[in-house]
């Protein structure tokens, strides 16, 4: 937020770069400008401030006479950035008068240095003694003022403040009108009220047009209004001429009047508007800030934002973000026609050098689009692009460092997805390590075994070609065959597990009746569940279910595996299935030795296994059926059994719509 | 004559050990490296059925299906790893006959060489024979009568004409889209959850255990199979 000053910033300690505390008060004060020049008067106020080991701030006020355009906002953000580079607080103060707005802040921070730039005025106000260094040092001397040259350049001619002249003509209009509406009535009224009570209706239409106008509107209605007053009401009547000296005063105070109710009435008004402005604006930002950090994804965050974006600025907004190859791309919002090329043109050129441009702007002024960069703490990250609803309606220029402020939340909600999915992926990386050391240790173990037993009996073959009885050649032959199967299962287990956690695995959902899926994975495991009676209790009227098949088939291979691996021969195994609080629960339960107490969730980590010794897989089987259940919306645990044993249970969504099990098809 | 098995695989350790087992079975063996060269050897030798790796460095296997069965009708067995369910039912729609998995067994492999030749040779005049019997079960065409031990069952016309299919196709596998297509007609194809409902209640009426199947097996992901001989 280095460009988005606050009254906030002037609270916070600046870093201080030498260790050394400075000395307490006498802190000095930069007043900028949105001249190129404003950069070498910071420059100076850091060198003072760091000869006299002060703190300092760099202040710009904004006065309702201040018109500054895209360039002057533009300078004074850079003039900002530079002040905070060089450990300079960074201030923005709005006020009515720069004189009294300064003189404020001096008081209240504790400054006694002030820098100014030399100004060059015309030669009549410097008589006058106007500068503002003047009118400082005129009410405050007790302060110190430096006043640096602006260097060799020649002042910049200001070009006039861009209004739009028909608003001029239209608000003046309405001056005019308002005062020859007053007339009307006075006029009308004219045989009843005294020259007095006239006085006050043209005072009261001038109040009623300071109130809806701006001053300078206002002011002309006053001189007007005075000027018809005296044509057509001070005797002698329809000429200039007073019959009566006394007149002049009615005239003078009436002008007066009008004149101070015209600007102190303006004055007020500029308060108000700013204060609601400002109000609007920190809500906006406010709004915008706590809706951003409740967003975790870049795919909830970036709409959010246009949306509130686009709202606030009634136009259609973009957001580009560079590929990987540094390449823009619309990131989020509404896509805009960019037949020529143009669009993007203007977005890169403000991706590339950090400015702002496209319509309204000096820079590329022809785009449809405003486009602003998006700047995070580190660097750009984006362009933020802005076309208004109503074509040719430019972004009000006080709005621009709202959306600047508005952009960097933006921006910095960015970067913190960014950094967010940076340790997301750092930790993958060390989840990956860990199981790739896990699995080499487990390798060199659990998978050796089988392909010792492979090789020794092969080459048992191989040696007694002869010696060896068919009977135990025939042994060999099967200890060989067996082995590669359950090498096979191994493997198949880690390549399954590698898959789901690298989230690669697409699920194919399709309408399933658990009785073949439960099939299928008994005729899988028909070798080794010989010796193991099992039990199914599925009722017939289960629904359907939504599942990926193969997937689930596994979740009950590993689950009758385990049951298979961990219990007696001869103890059956249940699986059963029903329904209950809107779930299909499932459960393979067997009558083995049960889980050791404490061990019911240790089970589902990777490459746990239960005892030791006579390890016979590598610890995956229920992790995967913990992956597939989860990738299912379902839920898997394990408990002993009472009686005896351990049971597997878990729970799979019923959800809507699932194909009835009487329906048939058309018959043909 | 002994039946010719060409084998296009590029893996040499594969090839060997085939080499070493189905020539003692009565086959005789026919080997190619890549799918330019199988297609030439098919062209040049006639085999009577071909073994066809999936992961062959010069073509797709999808690809020598299609251009075998612009001309041949031989039978063709697909290897292919574990996993790749949907490169299956790919290959079997577009004219392969069967599949096995890797790893397999020799045993495994011989069951289904068997029953392909066994549809293409005398399996011909098999399959319009009146009676079926497999094991327990017996199909009487004629009548339209189906019996488990004597014991005739009631079928609907649905279930009927699914047994029919895939009596008609024993021991190869056959897929959801064939099955579909060939009960229900073409517009149905996609209607997998349907015909795993058909498929539960033939079940429930010709097993013994309808969990444990032994007639209508189960290929996951790909479709049903009718157990061979």
């Amino acid at each position: 937020m280095d460009n988005q000053p606050s009254a906030d910033a002037a609270r916070r300690p600046s870093p201080r770069p030498d260790g050394q505390p400075r000395a307490a008060g006498g802190r000095l004060l930069v007043c900028i400008d949105s001249s190129s020049a404003a950069g070498q008067l910071v420059r100076s106020a850091s060198r003072l401030a760091e000869a006299a080991r002060v703190e300092w701030f760099a202040v710009y006020v904004e006065t309702p006479d201040d018109h500054p355009t895209f360039e002057d906002q533009e300078q004074i953000a850079k003039t900002m950035r530079l002040a905070a580079q060089l450990g300079g607080q960074t201030v923005m103060l709005s006020g009515f008068s720069l004189r009294d707005t300064i003189l404020d802040f001096v008081r209240e921070q504790g400054v006694s240095k002030i820098v100014l730039a030399q100004i060059h005025q015309p030669g009549w106000r410097r008589m006058l003694s106007f500068t503002l260094a003047d009118q400082l040092r005129r009410r405050a001397n007790d302060l110190d003022f430096y006043l640096i040259a602006a260097g060799d350049q020649e002042p910049q001619p200001r070009s006039a403040p861009r209004r739009d002249v028909w608003l001029l003509v239209r608000d003046y209009g309405l001056a005019a009108t308002g005062v020859g509406l007053c007339t009307g009535l006075a006029l009308a009224l004219f045989p009843y009220l005294a020259l007095t009570n006239l006085v006050m209706i043209y005072l009261l239409t001038v109040v009623i047009i300071a109130a809806l106008l701006d001053q300078g509107p206002s002011i002309f209605a006053a001189l007007v209004g005075v000027t018809v007053f005296a044509y057509c009401f001070v005797p002698d009547y329809y000429s200039f001429s007073l019959a009566n000296t006394e007149y002049a005063i009615t005239l003078a105070v009436m002008l007066i009047v009008s004149i101070l109710i015209s600007r102190l009435t303006s004055r007020i008004r500029y308060q108000a508007r700013a204060a609601s402005q400002q109000e609007r604006q920190t809500a906006a930002l406010y709004d915008m800030s706590r809706n951003l950090t409740t967003k975790l994804s870049l795919a909830d965050l970036l709409p959010e934002a246009i949306e509130q974006i686009s709202r606030t600025f009634d136009s259609q907004v973009a957001i580009l973000m560079p590929d990987g190859a540094g390449k823009l791309h619309l990131s989020a919002g509404e896509a805009f026609p960019d037949d020529y090329g143009s669009e993007m043109l203007v977005a890169n050129w403000v991706y590339r050098y950090g400015h702002f441009a496209g319509l309204g702007t000096k820079t590329l002024p022809k785009a449809r689009g405003f486009y602003l960069p998006l700047r995070a703490s580190q660097e750009l990250i984006g362009v933020l692009r802005l076309e208004p609803t109503r074509p040719h309606k430019m972004i009000a220029l006080k709005s621009l460092r709202f959306l600047e402020a508005l952009g960097s939340q933006v921006a910095l909600a960015i970067e913190r997805e960014h950094l967010h999915q940076q340790t997301h992926q750092t930790q993958l990386q060390i989840e990956a390590e860990r199981l790739r050391n896990a699995l080499l240790s487990s390798v060199s173990h659990d998978l050796r075994t089988p392909l010792t037993v492979i090789a020794g009996s092969a080459s048992s073959l191989l040696e007694g070609e002869t010696s060896l009885d068919a009977t135990t050649k025939a042994e060999l032959t099967q200890t060989i065959y067996d082995e590669a199967n359950r090498l096979d299962r191994l493997v198949h287990n880690l390549l399954e597990m590698s898959r789901l956690q690298s989230g690669q695995t697409k699920l194919n959902f399709e309408w399933h009746v658990l009785e073949e899926v439960v099939g299928c994975a008994l005729a899988q495991l028909e070798a080794q569940l010989q010796n193991h009676p099992v039990v199914i209790h599925l009722p017939a009227d289960l629904p359907m279910v939504r599942i990926d098949a193969l997937l689930m088939e596994r979740v009950f291979i590993n689950l009758l595996e385990n049951a298979i691996k961990y219990t007696p021969e001869q103890t059956p195994v249940t699986i059963s299935g029903w329904i209950t609080q809107q779930k299909l629960l499932l459960e393979v339960a067997d009558r083995g030795p049960g889980l050791v107490p404490g061990d019911e969730e240790l089970v589902f980590e990777k490459f746990y296994q239960a005892g030791s010794g006579s390890a016979r897989g590598v610890g995956l089987g229920l992790t995967i059926c913990r992956s597939i259940i989860e990738a299912h919306k379902g839920h898997i645990w394990a408990a002993n059994r009472t009686g005896g044993g351990a049971t597997f249970r878990f729970t799979l969504p019923l959800e809507e719509g699932a194909p009835l099990l009487d329906k048939t098809l058309p018959e043909m | 004559m002994n039946p010719r098995v060409l084998l296009i695989e590029d893996d040499p350790r594969i090839r060997r050990f085939l080499r070493a087992s189905l020539p003692t079975q009565g086959y005789e063996l026919l080997e190619a490296g890549t799918g330019h060269e199988g297609l030439s050897l098919a062209a040049s030798q006639v085999p009577d059925i071909i073994l066809l790796d999936l992961g062959l460095p010069d073509m797709e296997g999808i690809e020598v299906i299609r251009r075998l069965r612009e001309w041949s009708h031989t039978p063709i067995i697909i290897l292919s790893a574990r996993g790749q369910e949907r490169d299956k039912v790919v290959n079997l729609d577009a004219g392969a006959d069967d599949y096995l998995t890797k790893p397999f067994g020799v045993g495994e492999l011989l069951a289904r060489i068997r029953a392909a030749l066994r549809r293409t040779g005398a399996g011909e005049e098999d399959k319009t024979a009146d009676i079926f019997t497999l094991e327990k079960l017996r199909v009487d065409f004629d009548r339209r009568q189906v019996f488990r031990e004597e014991e005739e069952i009631h079928l609907t016309p649905i279930e009927y004409k699914l047994l029919s299919v895939l009596i008609k196709h024993q021991g190869k596998v056959v897929t959801h889209r064939q099955l579909l297509k060939e009960v229900w007609g073409p517009s149905s194809v996609e209607q997998h959850p349907y015909l795993r409902i058909f498929i539960l209640n033939l079940r429930r009426k010709l097993e013994d255990n309808p969990t444990r199947p032994h007639y209508l097996i189960t290929e996951p992901g790909v479709g049903y199979r009718l157990r061979g001989e």
